[in-house]
């Protein structure tokens, strides 16, 4: 067993071979005869460096154990194909149709380090060495840890992989590099999936008014910045008060409008901001201000409420800083840290503020819906109001986590599939995160400011997940694989920064050469990743979906109810507390300052009303939901940071199969529904029937099950025990081997 | 003697009642005023009554409101809805309803004003008119009582509860007691009639007699092990119980030998059998200064080893925190969870996390886990005994058997499995649960919530493995609650010889032969003794139907009796065969830091001179070849489906059990732990439905469909099957899945269960 990583480099059968039936050893060395050593090519795709005889190491101890194979290196991944890998072939549990299970995406590589001579340095691109390591640690943003073995090698191939690896992950490099622009080039476009999808991209102004149509907003669609003449950063078209004329948007460039997220039944709104790059000449920019608020107030006859958030949420530095301390706990090496790091766990967990970060974007969350709920206010989210920093600075980073989250609360609609998406799209795309720039993706040290903004809002969301279950239709899985998404190259939704950059971008560079713009996949057309099986996963079989006619009814009832009500209200006595009133816009700095100040001195308690009324009431996964913001209810998100930790996979257990035995049996609940119908009604219909993900059977499942679903059988020890004696523990391989026939023999 | 003229009054009424076989109180209902639904037991008496009351319900939603009682025995809240529905009288719990808190287990009162709010004790006068009442619970509960503003008498009542809960006296414990059983006099002996009078589940194995401890051996198939009952009048160990299994082929007269080799008497006794042959025994350590005659030592080893011919020793107190440790550590937990009054968590949220850690509970579940998870692959690698020794054997011992069986064990996960789990490695094993409930405050010293700690580490295996389970977190819960209760005879003795003494009647009525009746005709006086002690697994005289039928996994067929859940219908494996008794000493291992060592001199007898040619014959020995073989089981890879279940310990991995200690302080936030079985159900019901349709259906198209039906048999045949079973818990997980290289190798079984993969 020793043998293979440290002398005898030409084994040819790498430990796991143990764990096969003979028959399948049988069947994998037919196929290896026919297999071709290159990796399936996605369109477009060009392999530019391969070595052989890499040793992908499965374990990260001592026991030096691994798989022999070639890595490669393309414009779109680093790939790693096993010598033998048809046992993997056999059963693939929750296989992404692009990439296989040891394709690292170039974007989503972290970290590469290279240990050479015991020692262990971080490789940073730009060094041109002519020395390459003997040992590879790749880590990903996934945060999968690869660790390849060079030492059997060529030695030219293995210095050539390096380089090329180093080069093409780690490098500064342009737009135009990355893969979905080779493989949209070749790829044959599928206009027709996307446009069939019930996501509305707000693309075009139609979107906009379905929206504005369905929550029954007040506002008008604009599009004064159609052929983005105002500004490359926002989308061509978007929603402002009606008394926001195009004079006002064209004034600043597009900053110090009010833009239109979401209406409330009662009326009110939630608004965002970009804030006027500087307030300098007094007179008319608050003049202006003046106006603008009273464009929110008067259009929807509500008070309205400024939320700062710079002033209570971490800045993007920060963020990442915390990010990153966070995700260091999941990428331990070594086994034996692990255990180390264990008896501080919880300790090294505060220390990151990672779960810190989400809690306050939750809380400031509920606080908003505390204000459009109970007080009938609207709101405008502004993004550092008084901190005039980056000239750059627009509403597309907290403000897009903190409006994306109001609304999930509020609206049932937005935790449907189809609806998240949407949301996505209209927070987030049309709102003009610059995805490319967050997430680093092409090593530009200079102008990207890297922070997760993106994850933390999935963060956010999936404590609401957790805590609320039955409410969304969506589940963990879809989270976890749309946060994988951000680092494949592929997709449109995640690789501009604004509307204007994407479709820039997608012109045809060279005007003579091409003939018609790019056309890049959107990450909502899941089936270019997985099949219909596997897509089954996204769906939580325990959603309380939504009775339809009776939401129809209660919400026109409601909202005119409303109106009548809050009409004199506002008028006479508005509420004191959260009002924003005309007479206030002089000294906006003063009074928000003040303001800000004593309400963040205790900010649970403004909302714990609106907990209390909403607790009185029996929850209800179709109206508002909130979040739990106390120490123990918000948690780590297992599936998505510990599915890689072999430590961490329960065998045959955890949750996952609970909800796959309900899923299951709603299954078998389908199906006999049907068969039912089928025999009352004598109708022949050929329904296609519903499929449901089948797996490996239940008990051999791992916990974090559709990631590493099957035997990533691990030689770790299954206790940890503190110190370990090696008292006749060098057993030899055969051994184990012949037990195992044993055992099993006897069985 | 809170009995007083009153409680005769009702006590007349009582007789007819309970010559039927079921107590039915209803009659005897005290009917002042509106409060026709509340029902005295014996020796109660209501003090206090005040309405109407808010009582916030659990996981949210309008608050219940009704009449809050204060009386001899408990805290009772009679809502008032519920007064219609309950017609049912059989199905009222006899001692605690639903909404009842008895007085033992109060720890603090507070009343709460707007404006103010006091802790009240007996001696403390309340000034203000409280608007809240609110309960702590020793079992970490917290209860709150609105008054409503036509609510009368609120401080009358809280004062009352102030005045009666008292928790630290120990002559408040049998008052306590008292008026919950009765006392001496007629009532008494009726209600002890009554309890003894209640039939037992026959799937409960109590561990008291003979056949008892015989269907144990016969369960798991373990074949070379006797019951012995040297033990009988508790002459040879006091803290054992009178039954205990050890090798076949030692006698009495020998073993009579051994009980002075170790502290307290307690010998190795056997405890359970591994499918794969191995023997769980448990012992307490050695006696050092005693003379070990050569005949004594053989005993001595043949009792350590059984048949086997290898015996691993752990030291189960090695490297686990001691029991003030434990005490200390669940101290600070309840700091941490309930917070001071009023305010409901007093640690900042975002440093709940580092306090949680202070605390240090989870890492003590963490060591438990971590050894019972280490023994437990030592037992799967087959053919050894494996002794937990223990300086007492009646602590952490029973922890770690236990959740050893748990983990290896599927009908240890049962309902019934795990109560005769508890029954046999805490109840009659002699875990002091007296001294470490300190129920009566006098043994302070003595108070570790080793069984909480016990609760909490199978609650952990609980929610790694939720469809290895059919126990549920709520039978965990009650448990846990009625633990604090000083009422029922599992909890209120040390060991088999003190709940013997005290509930005599009632053990024998726990014999099948008809021990009860001869009892009554042996003509023992009525009153004779103290209170019977009911025993806690008698779930419907303190349990709502409800909540009982939450003690298990939604399942609509029963455990499939036919698979053994131990395996004992398989062949003895070829070592088993060759029995090596006669083959002088065996290898003797040391289990200590995470490995093994060979350990010959462990032995005290072997150290002494004149063993010293049995230690020769032990180097000669072939068996240390074993040693490697176990060192890897320690360190190889989980066994599968079929291996025990072996919960990770990773900092993530562990969670606080929040249903339990974060009750108290995020009250409605916790939702009740019942909600998420509700799907189950909902969905069970919905397949029973469907197929009575589609029965229905094919019966009406009998001639007709038959090509239709067979047309998706085959796709549809499995899936029926696969629901047959149990839902969500795996019962027959041993043998229905297993892993796929497993089952090429043993297709007979597989076609059997149509759940393996197609």
């Amino acid at each position: 067993m020793l043998s293979l990583g440290s002398g005898g480099g030409k084994s040819t059968k790498p430990s796991f071979v143990s764990y096969v039936t003979p028959e399948d050893m049988k069947i994998k060395e037919k196929e290896e005869g026919l297999r071709s050593k290159h990796p399936y090519l996605l369109p477009g795709e060009v392999v530019f460096c391969s070595a052989n005889h890499v040793l992908k190491y499965t374990q990260e101890d001592a026991s030096q154990r691994g798989v022999y194979g070639t890595l490669l290196c393309t414009n779109f991944k680093i790939a790693f194909i096993s010598d033998e890998s048809a046992s993997q072939e056999t059963a693939p549990p929750f296989r992404n149709k692009l990439l296989s299970e040891n394709d690292i995406p170039l974007t989503c590589v972290d970290h590469i380090y290279g240990v050479s001579d015991e020692k262990k340095k971080l490789i940073i691109g730009g060094q041109v060495k002519s020395k390459y390591p003997s040992k590879l640690i790749i880590q990903c943003k996934d945060l999968r840890v690869f660790h390849f073995s060079l030492t059997y090698a060529k030695e030219e191939e293995a210095k050539k992989i390096f380089q090329g690896i180093v080069h093409h992950s780690l490098e500064p490099k342009s737009l135009k590099c990355v893969f979905a622009f080779s493989y949209c080039e070749t790829a044959s476009p599928s206009q027709a999936s996307r446009k069939s999808s019930l996501t509305l991209m707000f693309e075009t102004k139609e979107d906009w008014s379905v929206e504005l149509g369905r929550t029954k907003g007040n506002c008008k669609v604009s599009s004064a910045n159609a052929d983005y003449v105002i500004s490359e950063k926002l989308p061509q078209f978007f929603v402002v008060p009606f008394a926001v004329s195009d004079d006002d948007i064209l004034r600043f460039l597009g900053k110090g409008i009010p833009f239109w997220c979401w209406s409330h039944h009662s009326g009110c709104a939630l608004f965002k901001m970009a804030c006027l790059p500087t307030i300098q000449e007094d007179g008319i920019s608050q003049k202006y201000m003046h106006r603008m608020l009273d464009a929110v107030t008067q259009d929807q006859l509500c008070p309205v409420k400024i939320e700062d958030l710079s002033s209570c949420l971490p800045a993007l530095q920060d963020l990442q800083l915390s990010y990153n301390k966070f995700k260091q706990l999941f990428l331990i090496d070594s086994t034996t840290e692990f255990w180390v790091s264990d008896m501080k766990w919880f300790s090294s967990l505060e220390n990151s503020g990672w779960l810190e970060i989400i809690r306050q974007c939750l809380m400031k969350a509920v606080e908003i819906v505390d204000y459009l709920e109970s007080a009938h206010t609207s709101v405008l989210i502004v993004e550092s109001f008084f901190v005039p920093a980056v000239p750059e600075e627009h509403c597309s980073d907290l403000c897009c986590v903190l409006s994306s989250l109001v609304q999930i609360m509020l609206d049932p609609y937005y935790r449907t599939r189809s609806g998240f998406q949407s949301l996505i799209q209209k927070e987030w795309v049309a709102g003009g995160h610059s995805f490319l720039d967050r997430c680093n993706h092409l090593y530009q040290k200079e102008k990207e400011v890297p922070a997760p903004v993106f994850l933390l809002f999935l963060e956010c969301v999936w404590q609401l997940l957790q805590q609320h279950a039955p409410a969304f239709q969506f589940s963990e899985t879809y989270l976890t694989v749309l946060s994988d998404s951000i680092n494949i190259p592929l997709f449109s939704t995640f690789l501009f920064n604004s509307q204007h950059h994407r479709d820039t971008a997608m012109k045809p560079g060279h005007p003579e050469a091409q003939r018609s713009p790019l056309n890049f996949p959107s990450v909502w057309d899941w089936s270019l990743q997985f099949d219909c099986k596997a897509q089954s996963l996204f769906t939580n079989p325990l959603y309380v979906a939504k009775p339809i006619q009776d939401k129809a009814l209660r919400k026109t009832s409601h909202q005119k109810h409303q109106r009548q009500l809050s009409l004199p209200n506002t008028l006479s006595k508005p509420s004191p507390r959260k009002g924003f009133f005309k007479e206030e816009t002089d000294n906006l700095k003063k009074i928000f300052l003040g303001k800000r100040i004593s309400k963040w001195l205790n900010p649970t308690e403004s909302s714990k009303e609106l907990y209390e009324s909403w607790q009185r009431k029996p929850l209800d996964y179709q109206g508002l939901l909130l979040p739990y913001l106390d120490g123990p209810s918000v948690r780590v998100w297992m599936q998505r940071y510990l599915r890689w930790v072999p430590e961490a996979q329960i065998f045959g257990g955890g949750s996952i199969t609970t909800v796959n035995r309900v899923l299951e049996l709603a299954s078998e609940i389908q199906d006999l529904q049907k068969e039912v119908e089928r025999r009352s009604c004598r109708m022949n219909s050929s329904t296609a029937w519903t499929q449901v993900y089948s797996g490996p059977p239940l008990s051999a499942r791992l916990s974090s099950f559709p990631f590493t679903a099957t035997h990533a059988w691990s030689f770790k020890p299954a206790i940890p025990s503190s110190i370990r004696q090696s008292l006749g523990s060098v057993s030899s391989l055969a051994d184990k081997e012949d037990d195992d026939c044993q055992g099993s023999g006897v069985l | 003697m809170l009995t007083g003229s009153k409680t005769s009054f009702k006590i007349k009424q009582l007789v007819p009642d309970f010559k039927d076989k079921t107590l039915n109180f209803s009659n005897t209902a005290l009917r002042s005023g509106e409060t026709s639904d509340f029902t005295c037991l014996p020796g109660e008496r209501v003090l206090q009554r005040t309405q109407p009351v808010r009582k916030p319900r659990a996981g949210g939603g309008s608050s219940l409101t009704g009449a809050l009682l204060c009386t001899t025995f408990r805290v009772a809240f009679v809502p008032e809805e519920g007064l219609s529905k309950t017609e049912d009288r059989d199905s009222v719990p006899v001692f605690l309803g639903e909404h009842d808190v008895a007085l033992a287990s109060i720890e603090r009162v507070v009343a709460v004003s707007p404006s103010r709010w006091k802790v009240l004790s007996a001696r403390s006068s309340l000034r203000f008119r409280p608007e809240e009442l609110v309960l702590f619970c020793r079992d970490l509960r917290v209860l709150r009582f609105h008054f409503e503003k036509s609510c009368a008498g609120t401080a009358e009542i809280t004062s009352a509860i102030a005045r009666v809960y008292q928790p630290s006296v120990p002559a408040s414990l049998s008052s306590f007691q008292r008026s919950a059983l009765g006392s001496v006099g007629e009532e008494g002996w009726e209600m002890k009639q009554y309890l003894s009078n209640r039939g037992t589940d026959p799937q409960m194995n109590w561990f008291e007699g003979l056949q008892d401890w015989e269907r144990e051996l016969a369960r798991t198939g373990a074949t070379a092990w006797r019951v012995s009952s040297v033990n009988d009048r508790f002459e040879m160990a006091t803290s054992l119980p009178k039954f205990n299994v050890v090798p076949q082929r030692i006698l009495d007269t020998e073993l009579k030998r051994s009980f002075a080799h170790f502290t307290e008497g307690r010998v190795p006794r056997w405890c359970w059998r591994h499918p794969e042959g191995s023997d769980l025994l448990r012992a307490a350590s050695f006696q050092s200064n005693i003379y070990h005659e050569k005949h004594d030592a053989r005993n001595l080893e043949a009792l350590l080893f059984g048949r086997h011919p290898q015996c691993v020793i752990v030291e189960v107190g090695e490297d686990m925190p001691p029991l003030s440790e434990i005490q200390a550590a669940h101290s600070r937990l309840r700091a941490l969870c309930l917070g001071d009054i009023p305010a409901s968590l007093s640690v900042p949220d975002e440093k709940w996390l580092s306090s949680l850690e202070a605390t240090r509970w989870l890492d003590h579940v963490r060591s438990c886990l971590r050894r019972s998870a280490e023994v437990s692959c030592l037992l799967a690698e087959g053919d050894l005994a494996v002794v937990l020794q223990e300086a007492e054997d009646r602590d952490l011992n029973c922890v770690v058997s236990s959740l050893v069986q748990i983990m290896s064990d599927p009908h240890c996960r049962t309902l019934p499995g795990f109560q005769n789990l508890v029954q046999k490695e805490w109840v009659s094993a002699g875990f002091r649960f007296l001294h470490r409930n300190n129920y009566t405050r006098d043994s302070d010293k003595e108070e570790s919530p080793v069984f909480l700690l016990f609760l909490d580490c199978v609650w952990q295996l609980l929610q790694q493995f939720p469809s290895r389970f059919e126990i549920t977190e709520v039978f965990l819960l009650t448990l846990h609650d009625r633990a604090h209760l000083p009422l029922y005879s599992t909890f209120l003795f040390n060991c088999q010889r003190e709940r013997g003494r005290n509930t005599q009647h009632l053990s024998q009525s726990y014999t099948p032969v008809n021990g009860w009746q001869e009892l009554v005709n042996g003509g023992l006086a009525p009153g004779w003794g103290g209170p019977s002690f009911p025993s806690v697994w008698d779930w419907a005289l303190h349990c709502t139907p409800e909540r009982r039928d939450s003690f298990r996994k939604p399942s609509n067929a029963p455990l499939s009796s036919g698979i053994a859940p131990n395996g004992n219908s398989e062949m003895p494996s070829s070592h088993e065969l060759s029995d090596c008794s006669g083959s002088g000493p065996g290898l003797l291992l040391l289990f200590s830091k995470g490995s093994l060592v060979p350990a010959p001199h462990l032995l005290p007898w072997r150290n002494a001179g004149g063993a010293a040619s049995s230690w020769k014959n032990h180097r000669r020995a072939p068996s240390c070849d074993g040693l490697p073989r176990l060192e890897r089981a320690l360190k190889g890879q989980p066994l599968g489906p079929r291996g025990p279940l072996l919960p990770l310990l990773l900092g993530p991995c562990l969670r606080v059990w929040r249903g339990c200690y974060l009750r108290g302080a995020l009250q409605i936030q916790v939702p009740p732990p019942v909600s998420s079985h509700l799907h189950v159900d909902f969905l069970a019901s919905e397949v029973e439905r469907l197929r009575g349709r589609l029965a229905l259906a094919k019966g009406l198209d009998r001639h007709g469909n038959c090509k239709r039906a067979e047309s998706r048999g085959t796709n549809q045949k499995p899936r029926q099957e696969t629901t047959n079973h149990n839902f969500l818990f795996d019962g027959n997980g041993r043998t229905g899945c297993c892993p796929e290289r497993r089952y090429t190798q043993t297709p007979t079984r597989g076609q059997k269960h149509p759940k393996l993969p197609p």
